[in-house]
């Protein structure tokens, strides 16, 4: 879970930043933008920090 | 023959012709006068000026003394290259130079101190916002981490990321920072890392105006590595704390900042893909406080909530600190700070536009104010009180919102930064209790993470295109649009930095601190957590005099009574 998350975020990150190459349009290269963040918080807020969630120190 | 006649008939009109071209319009002993299209003869630069014709007053008339400021600072001050031959052109024009870069270099050195003097108000804030128990702890952390974080900086931090940056005109050049790392990729250069600068002397950056660039990027570096301290106070070992505030100044600061400062490849989005003038953050809201706000939410991740903060059944309690007087105290010191944060970003007073300074300044007021407003308005309106420490978080979450955009943007633009950064620092700070769980006992992801990312996006959004720093911007021709002033283009390099302080940033400083957790762990035992980390980590009580002794009967269950010492 932890790695699927930090994995997620990185693709976030990479999927905008490569897409420039891919197109000149500003909607789709805003709509890249848009997906590479919502990955990124899913993958940190989601996975990763759910994982750190499971074992919380207040469940213990 | 009728060749020969016809230049006969007009030779008289020719002479004439000619008399009239040879014969000056105006008297010889006379400068001729110089019009548009005309440049008057450069006079040589070596030539003696006639000094006494600047009448400077006379030694006796100095000697007398200068209450009235006006016989002080005269033709006489001027630098002479040459005693013999006196006070040239050329040496009255090298002092107008060397004037303008002083002004530079002073207003620069100045704006660094006021950033240095921040790290008291983030002292005061994180200490005020912790129990009494941990204040020797949460104060230690934000001392060291200067010294820490100014070390590894020195080493290698400022090499990494300005050591390819191109020379400073405002500082007169800064010309031994001209290495860049670049690989090429998808057909364009990225710029990765600067390659000058190791220990403030590789690559010949022993250098005047070097300095002055490392002291003011140092303190700014600093401040990043501070706000990790806030979020995972009051559970951090103090070891985990000096290695990972390290590898903030030496690593991950660094890249980010050569990316966006430093000439890397978030600068030339503009000039590469046409994204207005690249990924612009005009005193650091991304590379400062997003960067800081982000690590410290990775690292409050890993280490995990204060014991008592959440119930067994996970709905959070409330864990005052010990003292808003402090709290606020240190609101107004960083608020006074942060006039060297953004104006100072400038790096110069004179020359290139820097005189928008003033109008920096009054953006960096009007966004704390409303930031202020934002939150104590909401949580008025929420809970029926005006919280204090979260105003005082409207007030931060204001000016780390104006960061980016403070050099960009008008009046009305910062007021309206500043009023959804209040509003934002509310929900955010609920979003983390409530639903994530991330425990952050100062709010410092809500107020440096979030509004951190904020500030990159309203840069974007509310950039006026009425700057001019010299004409350019990042290479790119022109001032700084955002979508509301027509370039979408704009927005969408700011959202690439938003994506890359997410993907990279995070992902980076999770990593580097998952390494510190392996070495040295990262959270202190239950048992000096529930002593408080004064004595267990640092050796000394931060307020000795506070130990109390009640009967156990009588103990208090939280906050300020955890430092009471319990008799049977």
């Amino acid at each position: 879970m932890k790695f699927l998350g930090l994995l997620l975020a990185v693709f976030g990150w990479l999927i905008p930043v490569v897409g420039l190459t891919w197109t000149v349009s500003s909607a789709l290269r805003l709509s890249l933008c848009l997906v590479g963040i919502v990955m990124c918080v899913v993958g940190i807020l989601g996975f990763l920090n759910g994982a750190y969630l499971k074992h919380a120190i207040w469940k213990l | 023959m009728r060749l020969a006649k016809g230049l006969m008939r007009c030779l008289p009109a020719a002479l004439v012709l000619l008399a009239l071209c040879g014969t000056p319009a105006w008297p010889q002993s006379q400068t001729p006068p110089v019009t548009s299209g005309q440049a008057a003869p450069a006079p040589k630069l070596d030539a003696p000026v006639a000094a006494k014709e600047a009448s400077p007053p006379a030694p006796e008339d100095m000697a007398k003394g200068d209450p009235g400021g006006s016989l002080t600072g005269t033709i006489n001050d001027v630098a002479v290259s040459d005693a013999k031959k006196g006070l040239t052109l050329g040496d009255a024009l090298n002092q107008i130079g060397q004037n303008k870069v002083a002004i530079n270099f002073v207003w620069t050195l100045i704006a660094g101190f006021l950033v240095m003097f921040m790290q008291a108000g983030f002292a005061l804030v994180e200490t005020g916002l912790c129990r009494a128990k941990n204040a020797n702890h949460t104060m230690m952390m934000n001392f060291m981490v200067y010294g820490f974080g100014l070390f590894a900086y020195w080493v290698c931090g400022f090499a990494l990321q300005m050591g390819g940056s191109a020379p400073v005109a405002n500082l007169g050049g800064a010309s031994p920072l001209s290495s860049e790392f670049t690989v090429s990729l998808l057909g364009k250069t990225w710029g990765l890392f600067g390659t000058h600068g190791f220990f403030l002397t590789q690559g010949a950056t022993y250098d005047v105006a070097v300095m002055v660039l490392f002291l003011f990027q140092m303190v700014f570096m600093d401040t990043a590595a501070t706000i990790v301290t806030g979020a995972v106070a009051e559970r951090w070992k103090f070891a985990a704390f000096a290695i990972s505030s390290m590898l903030l100044a030496a690593i991950t600061y660094p890249l980010f900042a050569n990316w966006a400062w430093g000439g890397g490849w978030l600068s030339q989005l503009g000039a590469n893909f046409g994204l207005g003038h690249g990924y612009c953050d005009f005193a650091g809201s991304g590379v400062v406080h997003a960067v800081g706000g982000l690590t410290a939410l990775a690292v409050a991740m890993m280490v995990g909530p204060r014991l008592g903060k959440y119930s067994r059944n996970g709905t959070p309690n409330a864990i005052p600190g010990h003292d808003i007087v402090l709290v606020l105290a240190g609101c107004f010191i960083l608020a006074f700070g942060w006039f060297g944060f953004n104006p100072g970003s400038t790096l110069g007073a004179s020359g290139n536009g820097a005189l928008r300074i003033g109008s920096i300044a009054v953006n960096t007021m009007l966004a704390g104010c409303t930031g202020s407003f934002g939150s104590v308005l909401y949580m008025w309106l929420r809970y029926g009180k005006p919280d204090a420490s979260m105003s005082g978080n409207g007030l931060l979450a204001g000016l780390v919102a104006i960061t980016a955009p403070s050099g960009f943007v008008n009046t009305i633009g910062a007021a309206i930064i500043g009023l959804l950064a209040g509003v934002l620092v509310c929900l955010s700070v609920e979003f983390f209790d409530r639903v994530a769980k991330v425990d952050d006992p100062v709010g410092a992801i809500s107020v440096h993470g979030v509004n951190g990312l904020w500030g990159v996006i309203s840069v974007g959004l509310f950039a006026d295109g009425t700057s001019n720093y010299g004409g350019s911007w990042n290479g790119v021709q022109g001032s700084v649009r955002g979508l509301f002033y027509g370039d979408p283009g704009q927005l969408i390099a700011q959202l690439i930095g938003v994506v890359t302080l997410l993907g990279f940033v995070f992902t980076l400083s999770f990593v580097l601190n998952l390494l510190v957790d392996f070495l040295v762990g990262q959270r202190v035992s239950a048992e000096s957590e529930l002593e408080g980390l004064d004595i267990p980590e640092m050796g000394a009580l931060g307020y000795p005099e506070f130990v109390l002794k009640v009967h156990r009967d009588q103990a208090p269950l939280g906050g300020i009574g955890s430092a009471v010492q319990v008799e049977s």
